[in-house]
């Protein structure tokens, strides 16, 4: 079924009456009528920030941290949050099995290359107030919509599951049995949601999605050697050796650890659900740009956490998330690899909050019904069902007997990767579309990165491809 | 109202809105006007439900574009099926 169309005005037009018309025309009138939790809730947050914005006239700089402070959350969550288990294990096997090298500015690539990409769904979002499943369905159609919420939420439940495997392995290092793990956690995702209001919701999640720092420590116990780091950052080198395909596998799993479609979909969401303006796209930069330095500096923690393992010729091929942490304590010591441990555990935890909340949006925006953490769960009870009953399932299917869980964690990175140049193409349509965005659409530059990072995915996809099919043609 | 217009208007709004919220230690949001001059108005629920954005007619380019990337990833999954059988079955 096609959406509507709208009348002669252009959808941005339509879509943008200033709030005067609003509250004075017969329409805006109606509205009073109809004000909802969540715009209450919404404009509370709104006034904060314009607050923020006045006083922070005398005292330009502090005023201007309270503007960010206020800001900032999608960006950081959706990076920190990015930092999950499956991404951790990713980088715990770059620096396990080839060290320091081509892998850690390789990292910082693909952080750049989240940028690109999760600064455009800030735009969209600010500008028109929907999310992007919603924005997909109305300027695409049912049929392409489906393929890209299926894309979704496939990726979402795959992703989910790794995620409890991560805490489950993560809570192992402590003795802690796989029942109390995979329940504590779906406890402590139970409880964030219940604050029944975004910014509190947001505001416990960043405090949980610090912790992804745990893995700084670690990899200062691992004693790093920095200049062969800052060799690695100059010239990408030593290159990985070895099993081809195996590196094709490490090089795609790299990328999906930064680079996602859920990612697209839950900052968009959580922008509109923020209640984010046009003129907040700056502090939406920021907050973007501060989520992925934080993420990549993390990311480069794990990697350097794990190289002594390469370097005493440890084989970490078959390693699961707690064996990194098991193999480490004699290099990093049991406070170490502790808090290896309890890295992955946080990285499990931030994202099965985040990408269930993701899931949820989703649905809300595809199916039309509520979809915002600021409504009681009176109101959007089947926006709370999906997000509570994706995550319940997920780990449930971790805790069945012989459940194909090395499946899914094998691949749960390389299918993101593969999933995402649709979901780039539809970005790039939507955020090029003038009628939606006005003058917040791309720049030649803007589309160049982006158009450049599609083409990077689809050749990365493609030479993984190759590398398992005719393994031979790359001498595997 | 052309674009540059529209940029003051709300420009002239904004400085309105942060002068209002100064003054004010916390807005009353039983006032539903109050709320609505918080917001944008297509920000308001109500409104989001009233008004949808319509269809985009898309080139053929575009389509062509759509199909190749939905075969590709389709071929793609395929292929991450038989990776992984390999892999689990020490195939390599």
């Amino acid at each position: 079924m096609a959406a509507p169309e709208k009348t002669s005005t252009s959808a941005y037009q339509a879509a943008q009456p200033t709030t005067e018309l609003a509250s004075r025309s017969a329409a805006g009138r109606q509205l009073i009528g109809l004000l909802t939790h969540e715009d209450l809730d919404r404009a509370r947050d709104r006034w904060r920030v314009a607050r923020a914005r006045w006083t922070g006239r005398s005292w330009k700089s502090l005023g201007g941290l309270r503007v960010l402070w206020l800001l900032m959350g999608p960006g950081v969550l959706v990076f920190l949050g990015e930092n999950d288990a499956p991404s951790m294990l990713s980088y715990s096997a770059d620096g396990a099995r080839y060290g320091i090298g081509f892998f850690v500015p390789f990292v910082i690539l693909t952080f750049v290359m989240g940028f690109i990409v999760q600064e455009m769904t800030v735009r969209l979002g600010a500008v028109t107030h929907r999310g992007h499943a919603e924005l997909i369905f109305d300027r695409f159609g049912k049929f392409w919509g489906m393929f890209s919420t299926f894309d979704l939420m496939l990726g979402n439940f795959l992703t989910l599951v790794a995620e409890f495997i991560g805490i489950r392995a993560g809570l192992s290092f402590f003795g802690i049995r796989p029942g109390i793990a995979v329940g504590g956690a779906l406890v402590l995702v139970l409880a964030v949601i219940t604050t029944g209001r975004y910014w509190t919701w947001e505001r416990i999640t960043m405090g949980l999605a610090i912790f992804n720092g745990l893995f700084i420590p670690a990899a200062l116990l691992a004693h790093p050697d920095w200049p062969v780091v800052g060799h690695a950052l100059a010239t990408w080198t030593p290159l990985p050796l070895g099993d081809r395909p195996q590196i094709a596998l490490l090089v795609l799993s790299t990328i999906g650890a930064t680079v996602t479609p859920w990612m697209l979909f839950f900052q968009q969401s959580a922008v509109v659900d923020k209640g984010m303006q046009p003129r907040d796209i700056s502090a939406g930069r920021l907050d973007t740009l501060l989520g992925t330095v934080l993420a990549a500096v993390f990311g480069i923690a794990a990697i350097l956490a794990t190289v002594p393992l390469f370097h005493h010729g440890i084989n970490a091929a078959d390693f699961e998330y707690a064996q990194f942490a098991q193999a480490l304590v004699p290099w990093i010591g049991h406070i170490g690899a502790a808090l290896f441990a309890l890295g992955m555990f946080e990285a499990g935890i931030v994202a099965a909050i985040a990408i269930s909340t993701s899931s949820a949006y989703a649905f809300g925006e595809v199916f039309g019904t509520a979809h915002s953490l600021n409504r009681p769960l009176r109101e959007a009870w089947p926006f709370y069902v999906i997000l509570v009953g994706s995550a319940c399932a997920a780990a449930l299917l971790v805790l069945v007997p012989h459940a194909p869980l090395e499946f899914i964690a094998l691949t749960v990175n390389v299918i993101a990767v593969l999933a995402m140049p649709p979901a780039l193409f539809f970005l790039l349509l939507l955020v090029n579309d003038r009628e939606l965005m006005g003058e917040h659409a791309n720049t030649f530059w803007q589309n160049f990165a982006g158009v450049a990072v599609t083409i990077l995915l689809v050749c990365a996809g493609l030479g993984f491809g190759i590398a398992t099919v005719y393994p031979r043609i790359l001498g595997g | 109202m052309n674009a540059g217009r529209y940029k003051d208007s709300l420009k002239n709004a904004d400085r309105e809105l942060d002068a209002d919220a100064a003054a004010s230690a916390r807005p009353d949001l039983k006032d539903p006007n109050v709320v609505l001059s918080l917001l944008e108005a297509d920000q308001v629920v109500a409104a989001k439900q009233q008004t949808r954005f319509g269809r985009r007619s898309l080139s053929f380019g575009v389509r062509l574009a759509m199909w190749s990337l939905r075969v590709y990833v389709i071929v793609m999954f395929v292929i991450v099926v038989i990776s992984v059988l390999r892999a689990l079955h020490g195939g390599g």
